[in-house]
């Protein structure tokens, strides 16, 4: 009988731990007198984890805004979930995100497929979905269906009409290899390339894709050179951007490359062009677009943007200040602080939304000179200028003027 | 009189384990149930890795394979076919079924090591597989329930009514997977208890012995393969359904390794120890990531815990439940 007395105890004690109390809910999840609280999804471990430092640049943006009094006496707290640039996790913590943690707005979520498979159930719970780090179209045009998602960066299909325009006009010969991965965020870059060649279009001789659970993309490279092109865009992440300038080395071949903007920051770069990786003239003379400063790049050195940057990084360890992703991150992160401010002294889910689709802000410390962050109720692409740039002896230098792409 | 006891306090136990099951998820977070949901998928895994290896003894690092036949079989009737997503789990569990009857084919030949082998390349090979017919199971990118169908999945805005009682998604999909685990749970002891049961474990004692009693080998260890099949497809038609989500990426042979590990860590050739191989499973990973975020350190302490469970448990869990209740059964079971 004893046992019995012992298992009924251990049951009661377990029951007693198992016991959560819950909070009290406010009016607006996530919003009390003193903090609002947001949170989103990065990949800070696995295939991906280059792009953490999205998230903790936004992070120490925060931290910065906070130690100056918040927004409207309200401190905000942005927690960081990592979904390991897995789909099916980032449904799981996001779901965390909304309905253990209360936040008020799911903000910066990274990946296409992955806001893509969270997408339906943010807009079914209304809960919004603000400035999603992706640049497929689908966040800016579709916002009929989803009225409660938004993006941010300039979107993929404009950057690869971009680049489509420009080969066409500067040169109309040549023989044009594509290295995209195979999901939504590819396809919308050779989308856009396709589009910007126009009449064109037949100089792509060959197009390859990759998944992104693929160990490499070697194979992809040797096709593309068996093609005899001699200008390779490259419409991969980082890890398989820096591997494509590896294997062309190593077939002994310099095509001309363009590389989008997701992998285009100069650390990308630098570690792309160290000679143990794929060396300087391999990666000499690449073409991408950028809009935001680079904090490497000494042409920003007394910027006073770049001096913002550097104050911020000085108090947030555990991130390298070299990296642009921060200033990626500290940009998003200073238009949701727009957006907040201009969301009313008691910001709701409606209100927060309405301010994140009427945006105009000209003082982003980031951005480019000249680069806006305009949104207005039929136009959600919160990021829609540019310049083009080119690697030269080691870093990125601008040339032409900012454009619109859209 | 102690046999009425015995039979009385069992009742009990099984009345407490039921009231336990029916109430738990008013006692936590909304959140948590969705976590106990999952370990209830674990949970139905183990059971039926347990009758194939526990009673069988046939071993098989294959079943996170056969976890990916039932969540894809689920996935594409939803999103292809528009089934509602919980008339899938019966068709799941059929074709699992099937495919674990075909992979059990090759244990009529090999045994131990060389059938752990075999089925280990099936689970490796799977991921490769889903990707090779894009057509079918959406490739890399997988299935996303809510965007093709979402008015198939249940509970989409959070809540879900069953007989006019009204509950949150996350209770809804803890109830539909213990009730399902609970059930499986009830089968599968009935089959050990039974004559299937008695030859089972003597085709894992000796294949010799039983063949010279008039034991079937081929038909008991096909029969296990494909039973045993059923369970992984069930439990991973509720993966999907819980997800919302079929990718490659949520089948790779680490799901096969963690059923295992939850078979052996609840102890194999038992069957109430398994609920604790299914908590195991599900929150071990969370609770290392509270020792320390740094990388590296929770996987050193998920390592570390397995270790230490064989070390000190090598019965597992089972083994330790029947210790601790070894005076009482004595006392009940011996005539005085």
């Amino acid at each position: 009988m004893k046992r019995t007395l012992y298992l009924a105890t251990a049951l009661a004690g377990a029951l007693a731990l198992a016991t959560v109390a819950s909070g009290q809910r406010a009016a607006t999840p996530g919003v009390t007198s003193t903090e609002v609280v947001i949170g989103g999804t990065i990949p800070m471990t696995g295939v991906a984890s280059a792009y953490k430092t999205v998230g903790l640049g936004a992070a120490a943006y925060f931290r910065y805004v906070n130690a100056h009094g918040g927004v409207n006496k309200r401190k905000i707290r942005y927690i960081i979930r990592d979904d390991q640039y897995d789909p099916a996790q980032t449904i799981g913590k996001t779901r965390e995100l909304v309905e253990q943690d209360h936040v008020f707005a799911i903000f910066n979520s990274l990946g296409t497929e992955h806001n893509l498979a969270t997408r339906p159930y943010l807009n079914a719970v209304k809960v919004p979905q603000l400035f999603v780090a992706s640049g497929a179209t689908t966040w800016g045009k579709d916002s009929k269906q989803w009225p409660w998602t938004i993006g941010y960066q300039p979107n993929y299909r404009a950057e690869g009409t971009i680049y489509g325009r420009y080969v066409a006009k500067t040169t109309p010969k040549a023989r044009l290899g594509v290295l995209y991965q195979n999901d939504d965020y590819g396809k919308d870059l050779l989308a856009g390339l396709r589009n910007g060649l126009g009449k064109k279009k037949k100089l792509i001789v060959s197009t390859q894709s990759y998944n992104v659970d693929d160990p490499d993309v070697q194979s992809q490279v040797a096709r593309l050179k068996a093609a005899r092109s001699n200008t390779v865009m490259v419409f991969a992440t980082p890890k398989f951007a820096i591997q494509s300038y590896v294997y062309a080395r190593k077939l002994g071949w310099r095509p001309k490359v363009y590389v989008n903007t997701v992998s285009s920051a100069s650390n990308v770069m630098g570690i792309a062009a160290s000679p143990q990786v794929a060396g300087k003239k391999q990666v000499e003379g690449t073409i991408s677009i950028v809009f935001l400063k680079d904090p490497t790049d000494p042409h920003w050195t007394r910027d006073r943007g770049i001096k913002l940057y550097r104050t911020v990084m000085k108090k947030f360890k555990g991130t390298n200040p070299k990296d642009v992703y921060n200033v990626y991150g500290m940009s998003v992160a200073h238009t949701f602080v727009e957006a907040l401010k201009t969301a009313g002294k008691n910001p709701t889910r409606d209100s927060i939304m309405r301010a994140a689709t009427h945006l105009n802000v000209h003082n982003d410390p980031f951005l480019l000179p000249g680069v806006i962050v305009r949104t207005t109720a039929g136009d959600r692409f919160p990021l829609d200028q540019a310049r083009l740039e080119r690697w030269h002896k080691g870093r990125w230098v601008t040339f032409g003027g900012l454009f619109r792409v859209r | 009189m102690r046999r009425a006891l015995g039979i009385g306090l069992w009742l009990l136990a099984v009345a407490a384990a039921l009231a336990l099951f029916a109430f738990l998820p008013h006692l936590m977070s909304d959140f948590h149930s969705r976590d106990l949901a999952r370990a209830g998928v674990f949970f139905i895994a183990i059971v039926g890795l347990n009758l194939l290896t526990g009673y069988t003894g046939q071993i098989s690092l294959g079943h996170g394979a056969l976890m990916a036949i039932g969540g894809y079989t689920t996935a594409a009737l939803v999103v292809h076919e528009h089934w509602r997503d919980v008339w899938t789990i019966p068709l799941a569990g059929i074709a699992a079924g099937i495919i674990g009857f075909v992979i059990g084919l090759p244990a009529l030949r090999l045994s131990g090591i060389y059938l752990a082998l075999a089925t280990f390349g099936f689970a490796v090979a799977m991921p490769s597989l889903l990707k090779k017919f894009s057509g079918l199971t959406g490739g890399t990118q997988g299935l996303r329930f809510l965007e093709s169908s979402p008015q198939q999945v249940t509970g989409l805005t959070g809540s879900v009514t069953i007989f006019g009682h009204s509950m949150t998604q996350n209770h809804f999909l803890y109830y539909l997977t213990w009730s399902i685990g609970i059930f499986g749970f009830a089968f599968a002891w009935l089959i050990v208890r039974g004559r299937l049961g008695r030859v089972f474990r003597a085709v894992r004692d000796s294949e010799t012995a039983a063949v010279s009693s008039g034991v079937n080998l081929a038909a008991t260890k096909t029969l296990a393969f494909a039973l045993s099949g059923v369970y992984a497809g069930v439990a991973g038609a509720l993966l999907a359904i819980q997800d919302e989500i079929v990718n490659p990426l949520s089948f790779t042979f680490l799901l096969s390794i963690l059923v295992l590990v939850g078979a052996v860590v609840g102890g194999l050739g038992s069957l109430p120890g398994l609920l604790l191989g299914a908590l195991f499973v599900q929150y071990l990973p969370s609770l290392s990531t509270h020792v320390s975020s740094r990388s590296g350190v929770p996987d050193f302490v998920y390592g570390a815990a397995i270790i230490a469970v064989m070390i000190l448990l090598p019965t597992g869990a089972g083994g330790l439940l029947r210790r601790v209740a070894r005076p009482l059964t004595t006392w009940l079971y011996t005539r005085p």
